[in-house]
This record gives C-alpha cells, structure tokens and sequence, in this order.
C-alpha cells in the first residue's frame, strides 16, 4: 500500500485544513447569535405597565383636545372668541410667557471657600448648570427661572466669554439663583442631594444650598419665541440594532 | 483523495468547535480570502483531472491568492475605494470558468469509462 501521508497529500490536507478553518470561522462571524431578552416576567410587567400609562396619557390627551374641538363647535360666535381666548392664555402660560407664582425651592450656588492659601474666584460653566437644569427637571420641577431669567423650552444656555449667558443675557458671577416651581419640593430636594450634581459643583469649588419656599414668583420671558430655526429631529428608532 | 477532504471537515470541525469569530471590521478580509481558497481549491481539482497538477503551483497559489486577496481589500479600505468587489469579481468568475471545466472533464471520463466498459464486455 502506498503511503497516504507522503509530502503531497499532507501539504494538500493542510491547504485544506486552512481553507475548512477559514468558510468555518467566516460562518460562526456572520450568524453569531443576536443578545436575547433578558428580562424576566416582573421586569417585563413593570415595562408593560409604564407604557400602558403612557397609552393612557395620550388618551386623555386626545379626549381634552376634542372636548375643546366640542366647545368651538358648539357655541355662539362670541363664546367661541372668548375660548379661544381662553385657550390663547393657556397657551401662553404654557410657553412661559406669563408670570407664575407658586410653592417651590430656591437652588443657590455659591463659592465654597477651602482653606487654602490661594484660591481663584470660583467659577461655573454652561453645562455644569445645564445639568443641574436636567436634574431638576427629572426630579420633578414644573417651572424654573435663572435669576430673573425664565428657563422655557427652548432656553440656551451658553458660555460667551466666561460669562454663561441665559436667554441672550448674562446672569454675572457666582452666587447664581435658581428658582423651581413644583409641587412636591421636599421630593426635589431629596433627589438633588444624593445626586452626583452636588459633587459636580464642590469640583469647581461651589456649594449648592437648596431652600424651601412657599412663595416664588417666576418673570415671564420677555423675548420673542423664534422658532424659524427649530426643526423636528429624526429620532433614531431604538431597540433592534 | 480521500485525505483532503477529511483535513477540510477537520478544518471546519475545529472552526465550528472553537467557536471563533473575527471583529466585524475585517470580515471583508476573510472573506475574500476564502474565496480566493476556494478558487486555489477547485483549480487545483481541475489541474488534477487534466492530470497538470504540480503541487508547488497549488501551494504557493493558494498562499499568494489569499495574501493578494487580502492585500487588495487593505489597500481599498485605505484608498476609500471597494477594491474588494474587483477581487470578488475576479474570483467569482474564475470559480465558475473552474467548475464548467471540472463537469465536462468528468462528463468525458464518464463518456470513456462508458465506452471501455462496453468494449470489454462484446
């Protein structure tokens, strides 16, 4: 018999070898496995339920768009201009246009002075305050004013020349007021103090002092809502990739 | 004949048993490298039944083909240009120009076969 493994065969079986590992790996690398739902039955009940809310919401949304819809349809020319006067002053309260008082808390950020020997006048940037407005709204804040500026939707807040200007105008150095309409102060307070926020802050030397108040009154936004710019975002689809 | 094809299901065996995958970015490398194998491959069947086989072409052209394969896919993704296609392309046509030739060798040996068969039997 001849030998099977002589140098042609062998050099040729590993040829082979190569080829089968290479198809092999190429096939594991196009069908690796997609990550599976992990979640267990509570996890999903509970994601369930949160979009049922949501579901509900928008119902009732729905259901108050079209009693309003009832009301123009069903009066006389002049209750129809004094709803929808009516509706024009929501609107505006809404849009922060208006003034607003209510119950709620005072944020202050002021400079906390270390005991050291030297130490520069403290100093906070857009963003730092950015996410404290984030904060805020997450936990739960209805209405807020940067000293005597409203924070509205469309609110920038930027650094211009080390000066963070709101609404177009600077709010001056440090100690910064930050008034907060909401209906449930102790939970805010709460929520911002063991937040990471307050150690953001103590990194660039500022403390955040949070008062409760039963009185604040919130300054309208004066300027002229441009919304020529201001277009819809795609928003990416989530979930499969 | 038999040996070549146990190294391939051992290949594919080790491949599927290890579980080995490679990052996405370079499965364009691999897999015009197996393409550029599987054309070494079945020219080497075809060199073999034209009885022109000589293994230092077959070895050293699978090992080059595979190393240009992947050469050319580099340079495309570096000039921004899908050079690869022109690979698949290549290999592509000549796969099929090697597997036309290996069915009508093996039609005409059948064909032959056949006759012998008769002749020895009237």
């Amino acid at each position: 018999m001849k030998n099977v493994f002589n140098k042609q065969n062998v050099a040729i079986g590993i040829v082979c070898l190569l080829v089968g590992l290479m198809i092999a790996i190429l096939f594991n690398t196009n069908h690796q496995t997609i990550d599976r739902d992990t979640r267990d039955t509570w996890e999903i009940r509970t994601a369930l339920l949160e979009e049922q809310k949501i579901q509900q919401n928008l119902y009732m949304e729905i259901a108050e768009a079209e009693q309003t819809l009832q009301e123009y349809q069903e009066q006389t020319e002049h209750q129809q201009i004094e709803s929808l006067k009516n509706s024009i002053n929501e609107l505006r309260e809404q849009a922060g246009l208006t003034e607003k008082s209510g119950q709620g808390i005072t944020v202050t950020l002021e400079p906390m002075f270390l005991e050291e020997d030297y130490q520069e006048y403290p100093e906070i940037n857009a963003e730092l305050l950015q996410l404290l407005i984030n904060e805020l709204n997450a936990a739960g804040a209805t209405e807020m004013a940067i000293e005597s500026q409203r924070v509205i939707n469309i609110t920038p807040i930027r650094d211009v020349n080390d000066n963070i200007y709101v609404n177009n105008s600077s709010i001056g150095e440090l100690p910064t007021k930050i008034h907060v309409l909401t209906n449930d102060s102790e939970e805010i307070i709460n929520h911002l103090e063991v937040s990471e926020i307050g150690d953001y802050f103590a990194l660039e030397n500022v403390t955040m002092n949070l008062s409760e108040q039963s009185d604040i009154v919130l300054p309208e936004y004066d300027e002229q809502i441009d919304l020529q710019d201001v277009d819809i975002v795609d928003v990416p689809e989530e979930g499969e990739s | 004949m038999w040996l070549p094809a146990l190294f391939l299901i051992i290949g594919l065996l080790l491949g599927f048993m290890t579980n080995m995958s490679i990052p996405d970015a370079y499965t364009n490398y691999l897999s015009i490298a197996v393409l550029a194998a599987l054309d070494t491959l079945f020219g080497g069947i075809r060199a073999q039944l034209e009885a022109k086989f000589d293994q230092k072409v077959f070895i050293s052209g699978f090992f080059f083909n595979v190393l240009l394969a992947a050469f050319l896919a580099f340079i495309g993704v570096q000039l921004g240009i899908d050079l690869y296609l022109a690979a698949i392309f290549a290999f592509g046509v000549r796969l099929f120009q090697n597997l036309a030739m290996i069915r009508r060798l093996l039609i005409e040996k059948y064909e032959l076969y056949r006759e012998v068969k008769k002749d020895t039997k009237s």
